[in-house]
């Protein structure tokens, strides 16, 4: 009866970690996509000259 | 080790994206070809203008589509063979450019094109190109060389 309570709070803990990272997730991997549009975008560059 | 699923994933986006990238410069340097330009051959920079080829400098025809441009730079001249200063290439010619410099530090960058070097007193600065498409192009020097530095220029036409 004790360990119901414990696992939903643990659930919880994660879900809520889950969301804190959210944010950070989505802005490095926008930063990643800017890496590659500038990598393609200088390629292109040298192939098309 | 416990890691974040987020984590994870932007660990494996970071090495897909290396391995791609280096996939690709690896195919255009040792399929396509594409070399930074060299300058192995060395050269008496003193005696770089009674030397051939910079004792004709210019356009030479050395094949179907193919030619060898030499060229001495000095301050703060480009020395291309013509007295106008003014080469012409036709468009789709494959250039072997060959160029040294007499005195200092000169660049070599044809300006909107990916010939671009640096001469060396001493030594020969090769790169070949292919010029896809037609246009003026100046060629200028991108080394400070003097004061006379920023008259330093040619020109590159590509003709049809």
């Amino acid at each position: 009866m004790t360990q119901a309570p414990m696992e939903e709070h643990e659930k919880d803990v994660e879900k809520e970690e889950e969301n804190e990272f959210k944010g950070t997730f989505i802005a490095v991997m926008l930063l990643g996509l800017f890496l590659i549009a500038s990598w393609v975008g200088v390629w292109i560059l040298f192939l098309i000259r | 080790m416990n890691m974040h699923k987020y984590e994870k994933i932007w660990l494996w986006f970071g090495t897909v994206t290396l391995l791609v990238f280096l996939t690709v410069v690896g195919i255009s340097a040792f399929y396509m070809g594409n070399q930074p330009p060299s300058c192995a051959v060395t050269i008496d920079p003193a005696k770089a203008a009674k030397e051939a080829p910079f004792n004709e400098p210019g356009l030479k025809q050395i094949g179907d589509n193919e030619y060898q441009l030499t060229v001495l730079a000095s301050a703060f001249h480009y020395d291309v063979g013509e007295p106008d200063g003014i080469v012409e290439i036709p468009k789709g010619a494959t250039v072997h450019i060959s160029a040294t410099t007499s005195d200092v530090i000169h660049g070599f960058e044809l300006a909107g094109t990916n010939v671009n070097m640096m001469l060396e007193p001493g030594y020969i600065s090769t790169y070949t190109n292919t010029f896809k498409n037609e246009g003026t192009f100046t060629l200028l020097c991108n080394e400070y060389c003097g004061t006379g530095h920023q008259t330093m220029a040619a020109t590159i036409k590509v003709v049809d």
